[in-house]
């Protein structure tokens, strides 16, 4: 079992706001520390929505998509046609850029793209064959579940401890093993 | 969140930073196990499924575990609520795996293994366990309404008329209520017409939509909280038997 000490909080600000959204559909939490400049810094222009997806119709034709985070998260209606493309990435729960255009009263999507999860610079990705074959051969490692505890609870891969993003934030290296050389492992819900 | 946790610990100065980006989509769909917590195991809303055979459970078994030996396990799979978390346990490793297996080819969604199995469990400090004889493996689940969501009863109550102060949208096209009709005391507004129909909805009053699976209504839900409406949504396939609300056919509504 871990014990976790109360360290004063460790400012990491502003490239946390940068990262991009990774696991879509847990990203409702409002983020405690990292709100502030650099958000706004990543101004996107009027006709392109960023955000999650949170759900398709086809017999309506309408995609919504929630952009922003926490309190300040703003859910929009979009119209589709058979000249959208990408129609295949705007499924709930996946981060997507939808760009749209006007037209009457309604927006419409033209093209929607999937929002890649980019790694920060320094760590690599681990498929799910190699993760299994380290558990298996129960390779030292620090296995660690991003998500909020309402999901790592039901179901989580064998061995993982859970630290939600909030509270690597707020606990920071305390959660976390004390040699900085070891492996440590992060994972979500995905961004497939 | 990996990458944005991946990112803090490397600005914490580990040196040795993975990220399993496909995450647990890509896990289960391996067919590698997944575990609950003990603490889910022992309160959450669960259908705890027992696999052993021969009468160990009589023995000793984890509180409010259903009994199903992994032998009869294809015969009961229709009792298994599709929406529940399903935990499963045995004392054999191979056998909770096989049906761990089973069950996510089978389509199940939410399946996952106790911490341990039942070995595990009751070695655990707070893992009680009761013995004695099985009276039922009748196998009881309720669903928990998710957030926004109206349970059949209320919203069955407002298609009869007797909750004055809800107005309920159907949020399905003109054409699939043509085809099938329309609940009493529902207004239609397709659900890709609501942004534009504002001012057909009442802002004095609580809204409850729904469509044919609840899938628009959701969206319709999100679209008319954000307008500031107090709504909530339903979600049930309405040919289920369990809706059993008046309908009208022809139909008949309020639009022009």
């Amino acid at each position: 079992m871990k014990k976790i000490k109360l360290l004063p909080f460790i400012p990491i600000a502003i490239m946390l706001a940068l990262m991009s959204f990774g696991c879509a559909k847990d990203m409702s939490k409002p983020t405690a520390a990292a709100k502030p400049a650099a958000v706004e810094a990543q101004k996107q222009p009027d006709n392109v929505y960023i955000g999650s997806v949170t759900g398709k119709s086809n017999k309506a034709k309408t995609i919504s998509i929630t952009v922003g985070k926490g309190d300040a998260a703003q859910p929009y209606m979009l119209k589709f046609d058979d000249k959208t493309t990408g129609l295949e990435f705007a499924e709930a729960g996946e981060a997507a850029i939808i760009t749209w255009e006007q037209r009457g009263d309604d927006k419409f999507a033209t093209v929607i793209k999937p929002k890649l999860a980019k790694l920060p610079e320094g760590v690599t990705e681990i498929k799910v064959d190699e993760l299994y074959q380290l558990i298996e051969n129960k390779a030292p490692m620090t296995l660690v579940d991003a998500r909020p505890p309402f999901r790592y609870n039901p179901s989580h891969i064998p061995g993982a401890i859970n630290i939600p993003v909030p509270v690597l934030k707020e606990k920071g290296a305390a959660v976390l093993p004390e040699d900085k050389n070891s492996l440590i492992v992060f994972y979500c819900q995905g961004v497939t | 969140m990996t990458t944005e946790n991946a990112g803090l610990a490397k600005e914490l100065g580990y040196t040795n930073v993975r990220a399993f980006l496909e995450g647990i989509p890509a896990w289960i769909k391996e067919g590698y196990p997944v575990y609950a917590t003990n603490e889910f195991v022992a309160k959450g809303n669960i259908v705890l499924l027992d696999l052993r055979a021969d009468g160990a459970a009589v023995k000793g078994r984890i509180p409010r575990a259903v009994v199903v030996p992994y032998a009869t396990l294809e015969k009961r799979v229709n009792d298994i609520p599709r929406n529940a978390p399903v935990v499963l346990y045995s004392d054999n490793e191979e056998e909770v795996m096989n049906a761990y297996e089973d069950l996510l080819f089978d389509g199940f969604k939410n399946v996952s293994l106790v911490p341990g199995n039942y070995q595990g469990w009751a070695d655990w400090e707070y893992g009680v366990v009761v013995d004695g004889p099985i009276f039922s493996n009748e196998i009881r689940w309720v669903r928990q309404l998710g957030k926004g969501e109206v349970s059949v009863d209320e919203f069955r109550k407002a298609t009869k008329g007797e909750l004055p102060d809800v107005f309920v949208i159907d949020a399905r096209t003109e054409e699939e209520i043509a085809e099938f009709g329309i609940f009493t005391n529902t207004v239609n507004i397709p659900l890709d017409e609501i942004p534009k129909r504002m001012n057909d909805i009442p802002k004095d009053k609580r809204i409850f939509v729904h469509c044919s699976t609840g899938a628009r209504a959701d969206l319709a839900y999100h679209e008319l909280t954000k307008n500031g409406y107090d709504v909530k949504f339903l979600l049930l396939d309405i040919t289920d038997p369990e809706c059993d609300c008046e309908i009208i056919k022809p139909k008949l509504d309020s639009e022009s």
